[in-house]
């Protein structure tokens, strides 16, 4: 690397030729007049980013959570972004990762609805349709390497029980009874599945049960996710009272003691 | 018509030596003998209704819907050539989506209803095309209050705080011209115009019906198009017969 | 519980074989023609196509007012603008889905509605009549039941000297375990239940009685195309 403090983080051309400058000229494609030896180039990484979507099943139905914040790197930079979206009668999407891309999921879903809703054929837009179709609109761009750089969460109910499953940037899905997005995957997903490990278990939880532990989740989230926030949106689908959509959630009781033990970072003298 | 069979009448985009273009004469035509159709602009929101002829009694009742939404605020409601009434409502739910693509806001009726009515009167002007054979009532609310017109075949468009169209047309216009739009709530709206459909429907008796009614309204629908709920619908039948027996009543005392 | 639908229909007759008359469209879905069989294959192929993106996108059979609205307008606008014709057929959309046992009829005109029961085609009047008369009973008939009316309507719309035969009727059925296709001597056990198979009748009301008369199957040769379907729609049993 290049230390010269003008030409700081470029290769240094003694070992690799001189920088090719075309390379910032490399996703101007389409246009023939900018001979670009590059080929077309599309997003390479998110933007402003929203953190981990948490979500699992109980006996009635599925709850789900994201916080508000939208992410520009470390920047703590819009503090109201919703991330859930209620869709149809009895479903919701969480969405994570890049918030333009979360925006067209938004409008997609909102056609989608618009759609269905022209039909009066009794057919209603129910969760795995949901799901399916994201599945393909997601495998569909990533196919063209123009990803929507996104992992999504489907809940709902079908045929009366609790649906959940998930949806990435790359058209990959999986299903089970606690699923969750970027880091929640690494500090929410131990901790939800003490209360529901398998399938089986879902029978065994409340509404309440399960409430406690996503809320327990956000909360150690917040502590340790530097890219989260400790306001929520959190909605939850039963059967008997359909979709239930909080804003503005608060993570309460936080206890930041621990934090003086953490070592390894900042300032301070190991 | 006069200049019937001079050859004038047989396509688009000739002129008669008076000056009128026949097809779109003709489309009207078509627009008389249909079901009658009709749209209430009410306190804070719009009706429609329309009168379903039922063709046969083998057909499934309270299916085969006649009455369409156009994104999530506009209904639409036609009277005439029902095929090309379906084709005009996929038009205008282009239009919505266009719109929304563009500008990621849903399209304002005044807007559309322009954009409509431009696209039928380019099928008054070509002889690669007819006209359409339908008189459509639109009517929706967007963040400028209710909003209720009628296209003609012609490209023609006014708004209404009522309008009617189709066979029963003329009855219904006189009904609407009694009510008082600007305090009707919604839910008067929509007794008043299941009476005003079985009243105009005294014009086609012969025939069995439906009625099928929807709103669009601030206070009952949050400003989306919907059928109206099933009781409400019932609840205004029956105002309507109501209704329409006393009147028969008083006639007839009237002629004692 | 379950919902089923019966329809029956049967197929022309051109010189030594006979024109089918039902195309599957889907493992719910199915549709009957009266017209030209080559407009009704392009309708088909673009009604398969829909059919196969709903289960593609939303993993989900499409429904039947769906596959019937997608047929209307595309018909409309052949109508309406110059340089192409109007699709030369008539077609009868049966199908089972989300919401039970469906039947509409599609017109080149871009109609589509949704009945009860309906037939097309030549002489088609005489099968609607017959249909719309016995009305009633479809609501309580099983689907055995259903199918023997169907074919009472279309044996209505037979020509004086024409008999129905198992080369010559087809039947299909839509029930929630999907659409199914009955052909030559699979539609016999149904023909056996007829008292009669001609409509030469002098208005006998139908005695249930299973008189077999199979006897003549005569292999007449003039071209006929009638369909009928019968519907009974979301009926509800206890077995």
């Amino acid at each position: 690397m290049d230390h010269d403090p003008f030409r700081w983080g470029r290769p240094s051309d003694a070992t690799y030729g001189a920088y090719n400058t075309a390379i910032a000229n490399a996703s101007a494609h389409g246009s023939s007049a900018n001979s670009s030896e590059y080929p077309k180039m599309n997003t390479q990484q998110p933007i402003v980013t929203g953190t981990s979507v948490i979500a699992m099943k109980f006996r009635d139905g599925i709850i789900i959570a994201a916080d508000n914040l939208g992410s520009y790197g470390s920047l703590a930079r819009f503090t109201e972004v919703e991330r859930l979206f209620p869709v149809g009668e009895n479903a919701v999407v969480g969405v994570s990762g890049d918030i333009s891309d979360l925006q067209e999921v938004g409008r997609l879903l909102e056609q989608l609805e618009t759609e269905t809703s022209y039909d009066y054929d009794g057919h209603s837009l129910r969760a795995p349709h949901i799901h399916e179709y994201l599945q393909k609109v997601f495998y569909a761009r990533r196919s063209k390497m123009d990803p929507l750089w996104n992992s999504v969460v489907v809940g709902g109910l079908e045929d009366g029980k609790p649906f959940l499953k998930y949806v990435d940037l790359l058209g990959v899905t999986y299903s089970s009874p606690t699923i969750a997005t970027g880091f929640g995957a690494h500090l929410a997903i131990p901790l939800l599945r003490k209360v529901v490990f398998k399938e089986e278990d879902v029978e065994s939880i409340d509404e309440a049960t399960a409430r406690k532990a996503i809320e327990e989740c956000m909360k150690v989230l917040y502590y340790r996710d530097a890219r989260s926030l400790d306001k929520y949106s959190l909605i939850t689908i039963t059967k008997e009272k359909g979709v239930v959509f909080e804003k503005n959630l608060k993570s309460e009781n936080q206890s930041w003691r621990f934090a003086k033990d953490i070592k390894g970072y900042g300032t301070q003298v190991v | 018509m006069t200049s019937v069979g001079t050859g004038y009448d047989l396509s688009n985009s000739v002129f008669s030596p008076d000056g009128r273009n026949f097809q779109v004469e003709y489309a009207s035509k078509a627009v008389e003998n249909g079901g009658t159709s009709i749209g209430i602009k009410c306190q804070d929101g719009v009706v429609l209704a329309v009168e379903k002829i039922v063709t046969s009694k083998l057909l499934v009742p309270n299916k085969n819907n006649r009455i369409q939404t156009v994104g999530k605020h506009i209904g639409v409601v036609y009277s005439g050539m029902l095929p090309d009434g379906r084709n005009l409502v996929s038009k205008c739910r282009g239009e919505y989506q266009t719109y929304m693509s563009q500008y990621k806001e849903p399209i304002t009726v005044p807007y559309l209803i322009d954009r409509i009515g431009g696209f039928l009167q380019a099928y008054t002007c070509y002889n690669s095309v007819r006209p359409f054979g339908v008189t459509t009532i639109i009517g929706g609310i967007d963040e400028s209050g209710p909003h209720l017109y009628m296209l003609e075949p012609s490209g023609t468009y006014w708004g209404y705080h009522g309008a009617a169209t189709g066979k029963g047309r003329q009855s219904a216009k006189n009904e609407l011209e009694k009510l008082d739009m600007a305090t009707l709530s919604a839910k008067d709206a929509v007794k008043e115009a299941a009476r005003i459909i079985y009243l105009a429907h005294e014009d086609n008796k012969d025939k069995d019906f439906e009625i099928e009614i929807t709103w669009c309204s601030k206070s009952e629908t949050n400003g989306t198009h919907q059928f109206v709920p099933e009781d409400l619908l019932q609840e205004a039948k029956e105002y309507a017969e109501a209704k329409l027996n006393e009147e028969s009543d008083d006639d007839e005392t009237m002629s004692d | 519980m379950y919902g089923r639908l019966t329809s029956n229909q049967r197929n022309a007759e051109e010189l030594s074989s006979y024109q089918k008359k039902i195309i599957q469209i889907d493992d719910h879905m199915g549709i009957a023609l009266a017209g030209l069989a080559p407009d009704a294959r392009v309708l088909s192929n673009f009604l398969r196509e829909k059919a196969m993106n709903q289960r593609m996108i939303f993993n989900r059979p499409l429904s039947v007012e769906k596959a019937a609205d997608l047929l209307a307008s595309k018909a409309q606008k052949n109508t309406q603008g110059f340089g192409s014709r109007p699709y030369g057929v008539g077609l009868l959309v049966v199908g089972y889905d989300e919401t039970g046992a469906h039947l509409f009829e599609f017109q080149p005109s871009g109609q589509s509605l949704e009945y009860f029961g309906c037939a097309i085609g030549a002489r088609s009047q005489a099968g609607r009549t017959y249909l719309e008369r016995n009305f009633d009973e479809y609501k309580t008939s099983t689907s055995e039941e259903l199918i023997v009316h169907g074919l009472k309507a279309l044996r209505e719309t037979l020509q004086q000297d024409k008999e129905l035969n198992s080369k010559n009727t087809s039947v299909a059925v839509a029930t929630k375990d999907g659409f199914k296709i009955y052909d030559d001597e699979e539609v016999q056990q149904w023909l056996d239940k007829l008292d009669t198979l001609g409509n030469a009748r002098d208005d006998q009301d139908d005695n249930d009685d299973n008189n077999n008369d199979d006897g003549d199957d005569d292999d007449d040769s003039a071209p006929k195309k009638e369909e009928e379907e019968v519907k009974d729609e979301d009926k509800m049993e206890t077995d």
